[in-house]
C-alpha cells in the first residue's frame, strides 16, 4: 500500500503556526516585562542609594555619626523619578505619578524595624516601594491585561 | 511537493530563529550597558562631573560585559557638578541586526542615568 503523503507538512504548518505565534509573543512580552523590571529596579536601587549618599552635615560634625538628611524621602522619590524616565514609553503612567505613588520611608536612626516589610535595618536607611504599570500589548493580543504592574522594592543604607 | 514545503518552511522558521536570537542579544547588550550606566552616574557624582577618570572606568567596565568602548559614544549633563546637583550620564551604541529574508538595520541602543553631585567644594 502506497499513501500520499504530500502535503502534509503544509498543513501541519498551517495548523501550528499560530500557535507558535501565541508562544513567539508570549515569550517576547515576557522578556519585554522582565528587561523593563531590571531597568526599574534599577532606577529604584540609584534613587535610594543617592537619598542615602546625602548626610545630614551638621549632625556628622557634632556627633561624628551617620545620619540620612532630612530631605532623604523626598530626594529618593525625585530620583526615581528621574531615572525611570527612561523607561517612560512602556510606561502606562508617567515616572512622576508613579514616583509619587511610590511607598517611600525614611529610617534615620538604627536599629529599625520597617512596620511595611517586617526588616530590620542596622544602619539608617531609605527603602522604596514602587507599584510600577507597564504597557503589555503583546499580552493584549493574547486577550491578557494590556497594562501589567510590578512591584518594585528597593532600599539603601550608607557605610 | 516536498521542495516547495520545505522552502515554505526555511523561509518562516529561518527568519524566526534568528529573530529570536538577534533581539536576545540585542537585550543583553542593552542590560549590560545600562549596568554600566547606572555605575557611571554614581561614579560621575563622586567625581564631580565629566572626569578622564569616569571615562577610564566607563570603558573598562565596558570592556567587561563585552562591549567595544570605541563603539559606544558617552555624555555626561553637566560636565561639572555642584554638590547635591543632578548628574546625567548617557550611553549609546548603534547595533546592526539582521534577520535573513526580512530586514537588515541598525538600531540605537540608549541607557540613561542620574546621580548627584556627592563633592561639596
Amino acid at each position: 500500500m502506497m499513501r500520499d503523503d504530500g502535503g502534509t507538512a503544509a498543513v501541519t504548518t498551517l495548523v501550528m503556526l499560530p500557535l507558535l505565534l501565541i508562544v513567539l509573543v508570549g515569550v517576547l512580552e515576557l522578556g519585554a516585562l522582565r528587561a523593563v523590571a531590571y531597568r526599574a529596579t534599577a532606577a529604584a536601587d540609584l534613587a535610594t542609594i543617592v537619598a542615602v549618599g546625602d548626610q545630614d552635615q551638621a549632625e556628622l560634625v557634632r556627633t561624628g555619626t551617620l545620619r540620612l538628611a532630612p530631605d532623604a524621602v523626598d530626594t529618593a522619590r525625585d530620583y526615581f523619578a528621574r531615572n525611570l524616565s527612561a523607561t517612560a514609553p512602556v510606561l502606562a503612567a508617567s515616572a512622576e505619578e508613579i514616583a509619587a505613588l511610590a511607598d517611600v520611608a525614611s529610617f534615620p536612626t538604627a536599629p529599625s524595624i520597617d512596620p511595611r516589610t517586617g526588616a530590620r535595618y542596622d544602619r539608617p536607611t531609605v527603602r522604596l516601594i514602587a507599584s510600577v504599570p507597564v504597557r503589555t500589548p503583546g499580552f493584549a493580543a493574547l486577550l491578557l491585561p494590556a497594562v501589567t504592574t510590578l512591584t518594585i522594592r528597593s532600599a539603601s543604607s550608607p557605610r | 511537493m516536498a521542495t516547495l514545503e520545505t522552502t515554505l518552511m526555511v523561509v518562516i522558521l529561518v527568519p524566526l530563529l534568528f529573530a529570536i536570537l538577534e533581539f536576545g542579544w540585542l537585550t543583553q547588550r542593552w542590560l549590560a550597558q545600562d549596568g554600566v550606566t547606572l555605575q557611571a552616574a554614581r561614579y560621575a557624582g563622586e567625581l564631580g562631573g565629566d572626569r578622564p577618570e569616569l571615562r577610564s572606568y566607563v570603558q573598562d567596565q565596558l570592556r567587561l560585559v563585552g562591549i567595544e568602548p570605541s563603539r559606544v559614544s558617552i555624555e555626561v549633563e553637566p560636565a561639572y557638578v555642584a554638590w547635591r546637583q543632578p548628574v546625567r550620564v548617557s550611553l549609546r551604541t548603534d547595533e546592526r541586526i539582521a534577520i535573513p529574508f526580512v530586514f537588515a538595520t541598525t538600531i540605537t541602543v540608549r541607557s540613561t542615568a542620574v546621580a548627584r553631585g556627592e563633592v561639596s567644594r
